[in-house]
């Protein structure tokens, strides 16, 4: 796979600390879809120092790395040590994993999420910061304009939606964890909504930038979600299916463009056609 | 060992039902890596050039069915893609032509059941780690015991594959006669209920030159009982002393219970053995983390995890194949 067509690679997310994640089971394929509850497993800060840049170091695309914390030094700590590496292009703070005890505290609470984000901000000056929100809240253009007022330069949109799946011969939830984070095309819908909602009410009069993602899977997918106000798509889930999924999409955007005569993506951006 | 991992495009050769609900998928490549048994596939069990379907307007019509022709909706499709371990593998001039054996359990197994010779098949591979062979392990004497159940079985016939000319035996294991997926051959003598004497009477294994025991839980073919009680009565007949036991490998694949079982029979032996674990999986390819299963650590103070003298590990790249007294499970 060419990896050189893609705006961005965004890593999973990283914490201070190095975290085993969740008990199995963690992952249960649903209708059109995935819920999933890993529990932010991954190396930690310095393990991924040593042992994860330098595989970064060789992408031949942009590297954003995904930040994960529970209190703000951990997120603070570990965005300014990503702030330091070369071959880290931008910092997304995930501050709504379903997922882990308290991993949705920042991401639901307004004014918490504001101060997270000026504290991370001071500590990336030279990058730009990302804050990925999660939809799982009453209003989610409350939290949009709270990342942008702490001086988020992007908003990347949305984290999965907490659900749940029973065994009904068990009669025991499928994940360990009870919950989980849906995710997949079962999610695309509501997601665009979401996009086109934090476009219209937040973002596009502040002028940040949308990375909208939620279910993705084909450029048709991607082309409603810039139409909607995302600037750039970001897929996940679908990558499981098939890990082509991000080339066919450029080739996809590419064709439409021609189609439809437009020379430039970004003029696409937000361009819905409202009734 | 998985650097040339990647997507290849199958064409069914053979889609052969080999008894209640077990089918053989034989799918042809241009060319596919090297592989070793313990090794599996990632398939996509859909057609992944079914693109994209416009949200549809409905039209109601008084008493009239809503018509749904969304395909994620209108059908049952399997979103990702299946592991399934490698049964089998035959190289020649035109290609490589490689074995699945799956079980009709979902969605999934069930479009792949319904595959027709010609039709493609995505799939990611290989993937996964292998399967010691007892050549490279010890003395030309050693002797390998392929321990399956179920549809754990497939890939003991990879391995034996890879064991023709070496001293080994296959216990194979089903509830029933029904659910087995080997071949009995006619002219071979059959089993009793009580024989735990392996006998040249299963083809894929014979083929080799390795007999097997089999057993059915309800007796309906060969020996009456679980394999894990044919296996222990057969090693305390030939495998009673250290120095046998030290030549022997256990190899299993099965139900996780039976195969927690072999490795206990296995341990109080001190008999080397080699499990291939069993995980729901995404990816296949250590991005999602989902496939985790507790180790012992050697080291505690050692990474992933120091202080802790566990850690996961993923059974899609660390494994799946593990040693017995590594896992915590």
């Amino acid at each position: 796979m060419d990896l050189s067509r893609l705006g961005a690679f965004v890593t999973k997310s990283i914490t201070l600390e190095e975290r085993p994640g969740n008990e199995p089971t963690r992952i249960v394929e649903t209708r059109a879809g995935m819920l999933n509850a890993i529990g932010l497993a991954n190396v930690g800060l310095q393990r991924f120092l040593k042992e994860k840049v330098p595989l970064l170091q060789k992408m031949p695309c942009p590297v954003i790395v995904n930040v994960a914390g529970h209190s703000v030094d951990d997120y603070t700590s570990a965005s300014a040590a990503m702030d330091s590496l070369e071959c880290v292009a931008g910092v997304e703070l995930n501050v709504s994993c379903p997922n882990v005890k308290d991993g949705l505290v920042f991401g639901t609470d307004p004014k918490r999420l504001r101060s997270l984000v000026t504290e991370v901000k001071r500590v990336v000056p030279t990058k730009p910061l990302i804050v990925k929100l999660s939809p799982n809240v009453d209003d989610i253009t409350a939290t949009a304009r709270a990342a942008v007022d702490g001086g988020a330069d992007i908003l990347s949109l949305v984290n999965t939606f907490t659900a749940m799946a029973v065994d009904i011969n068990t009669r025991k939830p499928r994940l360990a964890n009870v919950t989980g984070g849906l995710s997949g095309p079962a999610i695309k819908p509501i997601a665009l909504h979401l996009v086109s909602r934090v476009y219209r009410s937040v973002a596009q009069s502040a002028e940040v930038p949308i990375i909208g993602m939620g279910g993705i899977q084909y450029w048709q997918d991607a082309v409603e979600f810039i139409l909607a106000g995302a600037s750039a798509v970001a897929v996940g889930t679908a990558l499981f299916v098939d890990p082509a999924t991000p080339n066919k999409i450029v080739d996809g955007l590419n064709q439409y463009l021609i189609e439809q005569k437009v020379d430039d993506l970004a003029d696409l951006v937000g361009t819905l056609r409202l009734p | 060992m998985s650097q040339t991992r990647d997507q290849y495009a199958a064409e069914v050769v053979a889609s052969i039902p080999l008894c209640q609900e077990h089918w053989k998928l034989v799918l042809h490549l241009q060319h596919f890596p090297t592989t070793a048994p313990g090794q599996f596939v990632q398939v996509a069990c859909r057609d992944l050039e079914l693109n994209y379907s416009q949200e549809q307007d409905l039209d109601w019509a008084d008493d009239q069915p809503v018509q749904i022709d969304h395909a994620e909706l209108s059908q049952r499709l399997a979103f990702l893609r299946r592991p399934f371990s490698l049964a089998g593998r035959r190289d020649s001039a035109g290609g490589v032509e490689i074995d699945l054996i799956h079980r009709v359990v979902g969605m999934g197994t069930d479009w792949l059941s319904r595959l027709k010779p010609g039709q493609k098949v995505q799939l990611i591979g290989p993937l996964g780690n292998r399967h010691t062979l007892p050549g490279q392990k010890s003395s030309d004497e050693a002797v390998a015991i392929l321990v399956g159940g179920g549809v754990g079985i497939p890939p003991m016939i990879y391995l034996a594959s890879q064991l023709a000319g070496r001293k080994a035996v296959a216990f194979c294991g089903a509830v029933t006669r029904n659910l087995l997926p080997l071949t009995i051959t006619n002219a071979a003598v059959a089993p009793t209920a009580t024989s735990i004497e392996p006998l040249y009477n299963i083809e894929e294994f014979a083929t080799f030159g390795i007999p097997a025991v089999i057993s059915t839980d309800d007796g309906s073919y060969g020996y009456q009982g679980f394999v894990t009680q044919a296996l222990e009565r057969y090693l305390d007949r030939y495998f009673m002393d250290e120095p046998a036991r030290g030549r022997a490998i256990i190899y299993t694949c099965g139900p996780e219970v039976m195969m927690k079982r072999v490795a206990q029979i296995a341990e109080a032996r001190r008999i080397e053995c080699q499990v291939a674990v069993e995980r729901a999986m995404a990816c296949g390819m250590g991005t999602c983390q989902s496939c985790v299963i507790r180790v012992k650590k050697a080291d505690p103070a050692a990474a992933p995890m120091p202080g802790s003298d566990w850690c996961y590990r993923l059974a899609c790249t660390d494994g799946p194949v593990f040693l017995s007294t590594d896992l915590l499970w």
